[in-house]
């Protein structure tokens, strides 16, 4: 609370301008924001969420029935056998970016950030130049790469001797998701690389200096002093890439396709939605049951980045150096 | 404790020399302050003292042992940084403990030495904090209190105080003067802070350029400075200087047009450099002649910036108000026995 000389309680505002001015002062700096945000992401999400209640009836009407789409999705074998497919193999497409994608990420930042290191630059952005490529373009390259036809992979392990080690590894059940995922993991590694590459740079200097006096080596003080600083962003790369991959389609598109073959062995949420809402081959769109699915993958998300919020951020300490 | 001997030390990043050939000896239980402007290397010369630093050539002992190519954690030395580098994920405590759990030392002890260091600095009731939760001040003791823990035998301090505002930084180095007589600690104390390194020194080591000007108790360097680059470092406000001629006896200089005889006769002709500090020197009827430029009033005293006929400036310190307005020509004596002779190379004369 300001007192204004006059000697006036002035509460909200600035001094000197109307209570008008401030008004039009503030509609004018929130309102692009609240409309675009409004018009494109909160509209289309309650729509959504609206349309899961409705189904369509033969005459083309929709009518609300509660919440029989879900019970439908998660009950009926003709939809929850899909549905939990795509359910697990998203967690496995998820915990395969954890396990690969971060950790590599966080092993690339800690060299990226070695004093002795050189040609730095172009390492880095070697090293992140696939994230800015098109998923297609990725999608189609690795295609080629692996096909058991001509792929130069083939070739590659023929060359040393290790050709026995070859497989067709996008078109087999077991391997078609593993493989796809660690496409996904080459192209995007350099996202957590940098986030965490710049964390460390924040680290300062003198903070390692004190732990080599202290008798630490190089391997000692990245465990016990650095580390314990970039866990904020390390679990800010968590939920990014949960997110992230919770709502992955492109991928998986481009190579396989809607079907993400072979026999569904490579569908995800995504995938199941773009089948479901806009129809595939014999399936007929269905836009109750898509917005079903597609709120289904909202409360997925959700419940994955509550847990974040409540549960791990709050017992990460952000520092100030 | 320990003494501390560097040894023709050179250090290069590259082709650049930024310590040239340094030689230096710490005895134990000494305070000595290595001072000069920033860039002059000595950052570099503590840094290379702990290890943190690889040297190119020469040798730095510590009590007697070759240190030069150990690790820092083996030097027995500790180190207070200048930004503090407290580790910000651990509380007061165990930022004192950390390095004596990776040194292996029994749980019971490092309990006994974080206590004890608590103790001395009066850390008592922050030991659980974190260091966000403390001030510049408390930072700066628990840092010191990291170094104390280890029991090191030199303690290396890299411009502890330049984060401090000004009260606290006074009250800091009264408690650094009073931590050394307690611990009977050898200390090597960088700074750029003439006060600082006057009032806490043993013996006081100038450094200019990568060199070593001069090392001597801190009275030795304010009056008599082996060259002048220690003549006008030391001392606040700086020593005047100017040029003059020797005459052919070498009993007296040519100044500015007046010849102001010397107290000895010194060897040698030419081309010199007199110097005298503002409060050496005062206002009268004999002297060099000056205009008055500008007059401040501090109460207690008053400084007179004056400037000769050929330009030079002159800073005459007066007792109370000197009565004197812009502009008025004034005569400026330097004091008997406060005049210091350099020649052109700028090293002082011999037999000054």
């Amino acid at each position: 609370m300001e007192t204004a000389s006059q000697g006036r309680v002035q509460q909200h505002g600035i001094v000197g301008m109307s209570p008008g001015a401030y008004a039009r002062v503030l509609i004018f700096f929130l309102a692009p924001a609240v409309l675009v945000y409004t018009l494109f992401s909160v509209y289309p999400l309650l729509d959504t969420i609206i349309s899961s209640f409705y189904s369509k009836q033969n005459d083309g009407s929709y009518v609300y029935n509660g919440v029989a789409n879900f019970v439908t999705l998660l009950t009926d074998p003709t939809w929850s056998a899909p549905f939990w497919n795509a359910f697990i193999n998203n967690i496995k497409f998820f915990l395969i970016h954890m396990l690969v994608q971060n950790p590599i990420g966080l092993l690339l930042a800690a060299l990226l950030s070695l004093p002795v290191l050189r040609f730095r630059t172009a390492y880095r952005t070697l090293i992140f130049m696939p994230t800015m490529l098109s998923v297609v373009i990725i999608g189609f390259t690795w295609q080629l790469i692996l096909s058991p036809l001509w792929g130069i992979a083939k070739m590659f392990l023929q060359a040393f001797g290790l050709g026995f080690l070859f497989g067709p590894w996008l078109g087999e059940e077991s391997t078609a998701l593993i493989t796809i995922s660690l496409i996904s993991v080459w192209q995007f590694v350099g996202i957590p690389m940098i986030l965490i590459y710049t964390a460390l740079l924040a680290i300062p200097d003198e903070l390692i200096d004190a732990a080599t006096v202290d008798g630490l080596n190089q391997f000692q003080a990245f465990f016990h002093v650095k580390l314990p600083l970039i866990w904020p962003t390390i679990g800010l790369v968590s939920v990014l890439t949960f997110v992230n991959n919770f709502n992955a389609f492109d991928l998986i598109y481009a190579m396989k396709g809607a079907l993400a073959g072979p026999n569904f062995s490579a569908d995800i949420m995504g995938t199941l939605f773009y089948r479901v809402f806009f129809g595939n081959q014999l399936q007929l769109g269905d836009v109750s049951m898509g917005a079903t699915i597609a709120t289904m993958m909202f409360l997925i998300i959700l419940c994955g980045v509550m847990i974040y919020l409540f549960l791990i951020q709050r017992r990460l300490q952000r520092y100030a150096f | 404790m320990a003494d501390v001997k560097i040894g023709n030390l050179h250090k290069s990043y590259g082709t650049v020399e930024v310590l040239k050939d340094i030689n230096l000896q710490v005895e134990d239980g000494a305070f000595v302050v290595l001072v000069g402007p920033s860039g002059c290397g000595k950052s570099t010369l503590l840094r290379s003292i702990a290890g943190l630093e690889p040297i190119t050539s020469g040798a730095i002992s510590i009590g007697g042992r070759n240190v030069s190519d150990l690790a820092p954690a083996q030097r027995e030395i500790a180190m207070v940084f200048q930004s503090y580098a407290l580790y910000p994920h651990m509380n007061v405590e165990n930022n004192m403990a950390f390095g004596l759990k990776f040194a292996g030392v029994p749980k019971a002890e490092i309990a006994d030495r974080v206590n004890e260091a608590a103790r001395i600095l009066q850390l008592e009731p922050l030991l659980k904090r974190r260091p966000r939760e403390l001030s510049g001040g408390q930072r700066q003791r628990v840092a010191i209190g990291r170094a104390i823990v280890r029991h090191p035998k030199v303690f290396l301090f890299d411009e502890p105080l330049s984060n401090l505002d000004a009260a606290l930084r006074i009250n800091t180095r009264v408690e650094i003067a009073r931590l050394h007589k307690l611990l009977k600690a050898t200390i090597v104390y960088v700074t750029h802070d003439q006060v600082e390194a006057m009032t806490l020194a043993d013996k006081i080591v100038v450094m200019n350029k990568g060199r070593v000007e001069q090392v001597g108790k801190p009275l030795e360097l304010y009056y008599r400075p082996a060259n002048l680059f220690v003549a006008r470092f030391i001392g606040s406000p700086a020593m005047n200087t100017l040029a003059a001629t020797l005459d052919g006896k070498g009993k007296a200089a040519a100044v500015a047009g007046v010849s102001l005889p010397l107290p000895a006769a010194v060897s040698g002709t030419g081309e010199i450099t007199i110097g005298f500090r503002p409060e050496h020197c005062s206002i009268g009827k004999t002297g060099i002649p000056a205009r008055v430029e500008l007059v401040e009033r501090l109460g207690e005293t008053g400084y007179v910036h004056a400037r000769t006929a050929d330009g030079a400036a002159l800073l005459v310190e007066v007792k109370g108000d000197p009565g004197l307005a812009q502009g008025a020509e004034v005569r400026v004596a330097p004091a008997a026995g406060h005049l210091h002779l350099f020649d052109g190379e700028g090293v002082r004369l011999a037999g000054t």
